[in-house]
C-alpha cells in the first residue's frame, strides 16, 4: 500500500526541552491514524512539524500527493503545504470570528481561487464566476457536516461545536489526500463526539482521504484509527491496532504510571 | 427597497449628497471648500481603513504620502508640463512603491513597533519635504493648477465633482475588494495568522498589497488637495494627519466602506458645527473642546462606529414592533 506521510527521526528541541525526540511513523493512503499520549507528550508539536509552523532540528517529512508525486516538506513555507493537499485543524480552533461560517469555509478554498487583486476590485466577471461555483462548493460542505442551515450567521456567535465543525468543513474545500485533526471532540460533549466520529469516517470513506489525529478521548481514538502511535516525552512508545495499544505495558504505564511507583 | 439595500446604490447616493453643494444654487463657496476637504480625506481613510481595518496593519506615515503625491503632481503638471492624467499616474505609483517597501518591513514589524517605524518614516519625508527646496518649495511651499483635461481646464465646481466621482468610484473598488478571496483572506490574516497561513494565505503578500492598496489612496486623495487647493507646504502633512486618518476610520467603523466616509464627514464637519454655534463658538479653542469630548462620548457608546446608528435604529424600532405584536397575542 502507498504511503501518503512518511515523518523520519523527527526531533526539534524549545530550549533544553526535546519536545519530539527522533520520531518515525508512516501513514498509508485512506488510512486513520491516531497519535497518542499524555499530556506535553509532543503531539501538537509533531503537527507543527509536519505543517511547517515550527521547522523541526532534525528530520525529514515526506508528502506524497494525489498525483503520486513526492514532496520533502522540510523548509517549506507554511502556506505552501496546503497546496499539496495536506490540510489542519487547530487545537483551540483557529476560526475568523468576524466572517459568516460560509467565508470561513470559503477560506479553505483560497487556494483555488485565481483572481488576483485587481479582477477582484473590479469584479471581473470570471472572478465572479468563480466565487459563485466555490460558494456552491462551500455550501455543499457545509449540508456535509450540517451547518447549511446557518451559513450565513457569524462564525464569532457559534458554539464550541459548530466552531469545531466549520473547522472540519474548512479543511474538506481543498480536496485534500490528508487531514490533519488535533483533538477534533476537545470540548465536545458525548452526542456531538459520536456524531463527529461518523462524520470523520465518512469523510475518510467517502473522499478517499486519509486522516491523522490527536485526541485525548479514548473511545473516539480506539474506535476510529486503523492504527494508532502512542508516544511520551517525545519519544515512540508503541504502534499498532487499537487492541495492540491497550494490551502494550509500555502505553499502560505511560497513562497509568508503574505499579511499583505507586 | 431592494434598490436601496444595493451597495452601489448607496455609494451613488453619498456621491449626489456630496454633490449637494454645486447644484445648489447660491451655497457659498466655504462650503465647498469644506465638503471638498471630506472628500480627500475620505479618500485617504478609505484606503486607511483598508490597511487599518481589513488587514490589521497599521500606519502612522500616510499622511507624508498623501504629501509625496501633492508635491509630485504639482511639480509634475506645472515645473514639467505634463498632462494632469499622467502626472497622477506618477504620482500615484511613486508612493505605491515606497509603501510596498514599508509594507516589507510590516513582515517584520507588528503593532507598536510598525506605528513607530512608519511614524518615523512619516517624518524623515516631512523633513525632507521642508529641505528638498527645488522641488517642494520648502517651508512656503509649491503652487499648483486646477488640472487640465483634454484642453479643458477645470474649475473649482469641477474639480470638486471629479472628487465626489472619484470617492464613489473608490468606495465601489473596496468594497468589491473586501468581499472577494482577496478580501476574506485580508480579514483572515487580521484575525487569525495561523489559521490565514494553514488555509495557503500568503501573508507576505497580502501584507504588502494592503499597503500598496493603502498608498495609492492617500496618494490620490494628495493629488486631489494640491489640485483643488492649489497649494501645499509642508505643515499639513504631519503625524498629526495620520492619527487623524485613524481617528476618522475608526469613529466612522474600522472594517466597513462607508466608515471611511462618515468618519471624514464628522470629523471635517463637527468642529465647523461648533464654530458656527452662538457664545460658545467665538470663544477660541472651545469648539474644538466641545468636539474632542463628543469624539470621547462616541467612542465609549459607539465603539464599533457612528456608520452602525442605523442599524442600531432600524433594530430597535423591529424590536418594539414584534414587542408589540406580541403584547397584542
Amino acid at each position: 500500500m502507498s504511503q501518503v506521510l512518511s515523518v523520519d527521526h523527527l526531533s526539534i528541541s524549545f530550549g533544553g526541552l526535546r519536545a519530539v525526540d527522533d520520531l518515525s511513523f508512516h501513514i498509508d493512503r485512506h488510512e486513520i491514524y491516531g497519535l497518542i499520549g499524555p499530556n506535553g507528550a509532543g503531539k501538537t508539536t509533531v503537527f507543527n512539524c509536519i505543517t511547517q509552523f515550527y521547522k523541526p532540528d532534525t528530520g525529514e517529512i515526506r508528502f506524497t500527493d494525489q498525483a503520486g508525486k513526492e514532496h520533502l516538506l522540510n523548509g517549506m513555507p507554511a502556506h505552501k503545504i496546503i497546496h499539496l493537499g495536506l490540510v489542519r485543524t487547530f487545537q483551540n480552533t483557529e476560526i475568523i470570528r468576524e466572517l459568516p461560517i460560509i467565508d470561513n469555509v470559503l477560506l479553505g478554498a483560497h487556494t483555488q481561487f485565481h483572481a488576483g487583486t485587481m479582477a477582484n476590485m473590479f469584479a471581473m466577471p470570471w472572478a465572479r464566476k468563480q466565487e459563485r461555483e466555490l460558494r456552491k462548493k462551500a455550501m455543499d460542505v457545509l449540508a456535509y457536516v450540517g451547518l447549511d442551515k446557518i451559513a450565513n450567521e457569524y462564525a464569532g456567535a457559534q458554539p464550541y461545536g459548530v466552531l469545531k465543525l466549520i473547522e472540519l468543513g474548512r479543511t474538506l474545500m481543498c480536496d485534500p489526500s490528508l487531514i490533519i485533526l488535533d483533538e477534533p471532540a476537545g470540548g465536545l460533549n458525548d452526542s456531538e463526539t459520536e456524531r463527529l466520529t461518523e462524520l470523520i469516517r465518512g469523510i475518510a470513506r467517502d473522499r478517499h482521504c486519509a486522516i491523522l489525529l490527536v485526541e485525548h478521548d479514548m473511545k473516539l481514538v480506539m474506535s476510529l484509527c486503523d492504527r494508532i502511535c502512542a508516544i511520551s516525552f517525545g519519544k515512540k512508545l508503541a504502534e499498532g491496532t487499537a487492541a495492540e495499544i491497550q494490551q502494550n505495558p509500555l502505553v499502560q504505564d505511560a497513562y497509568l504510571g508503574k505499579e511499583d511507583e505507586a | 427597497m431592494r434598490l436601496i439595500r444595493n451597495k452601489y446604490f448607496q455609494y451613488l447616493l453619498v456621491g449626489v449628497v456630496f454633490l449637494l453643494p454645486v447644484i445648489i444654487r447660491g451655497v457659498p463657496t466655504a462650503t465647498v471648500t469644506l465638503a471638498a476637504s471630506m472628500v480627500y480625506t475620505a479618500i485617504a481613510a478609505l484606503g486607511i481603513n483598508v490597511l487599518l481595518g481589513y488587514s490589521g496593519q497599521i500606519s502612522l506615515g500616510h499622511a507624508a504620502f498623501m504629501g509625496l503625491s501633492a508635491y509630485l503632481s504639482a511639480y509634475l503638471t506645472k515645473q514639467m508640463d505634463l498632462p494632469f492624467l499622467l502626472s497622477v499616474l506618477i504620482a500615484v505609483l511613486v508612493p505605491m512603491l515606497i509603501g510596498l517597501i514599508l509594507g516589507a518591513i510590516a513582515v517584520r514589524l507588528e503593532g507598536f513597533y510598525l506605528a513607530i517605524a512608519t511614524l518615523g518614516f512619516g517624518e524623515i519625508l516631512r523633513q525632507l519635504f521642508i529641505e528638498m527646496d527645488w522641488f517642494t518649495g520648502g517651508f512656503s511651499g509649491a503652487s499648483a493648477t486646477y488640472p487640465k483635461v483634454f484642453g479643458h481646464t477645470m474649475s473649482k465646481n469641477e474639480m470638486y465633482i471629479f472628487m465626489v466621482c472619484l470617492l464613489v468610484v473608490l468606495m465601489m473598488l473596496v468594497y468589491n475588494f473586501v468581499h472577494s478571496s482577496s478580501g476574506r483572506a485580508m480579514i483572515a490574516m487580521k484575525s487569525s495568522k495561523t489559521a490565514a497561513m494553514a488555509m495557503g494565505v500568503n501573508v507576505f503578500k497580502y501584507k504588502l498589497t494592503s499597503f500598496a492598496i493603502s498608498s495609492v489612496f492617500a496618494g490620490l486623495a494628495g493629488v486631489c488637495y494640491v489640485h483643488f487647493f492649489r497649494h501645499v507646504d509642508p505643515s499639513v502633512w504631519t503625524a498629526a494627519l495620520s492619527l487623524n486618518l485613524i481617528a476618522i476610520v475608526v469613529i466612522g467603523g474600522l472594517g466597513t466602506v462607508g466608515g471611511a466616509v462618515v468618519g471624514a464627514v464628522v470629523m471635517h464637519g463637527l468642529p465647523e458645527l461648533m464654530k458656527g454655534l452662538p457664545v460658545v463658538g467665538e470663544i477660541p479653542g472651545v469648539p474644538l473642546l466641545i468636539v474632542g469630548i463628543l469624539m470621547i462620548v462616541m467612542l465609549i457608546f459607539y465603539p464599533r462606529g457612528l456608520i452602525y446608528i442605523p442599524r442600531d435604529i432600524k433594530n430597535f424600532f423591529q424590536k418594539r414592533a414584534s414587542r408589540a405584536k406580541k403584547g397584542e397575542a
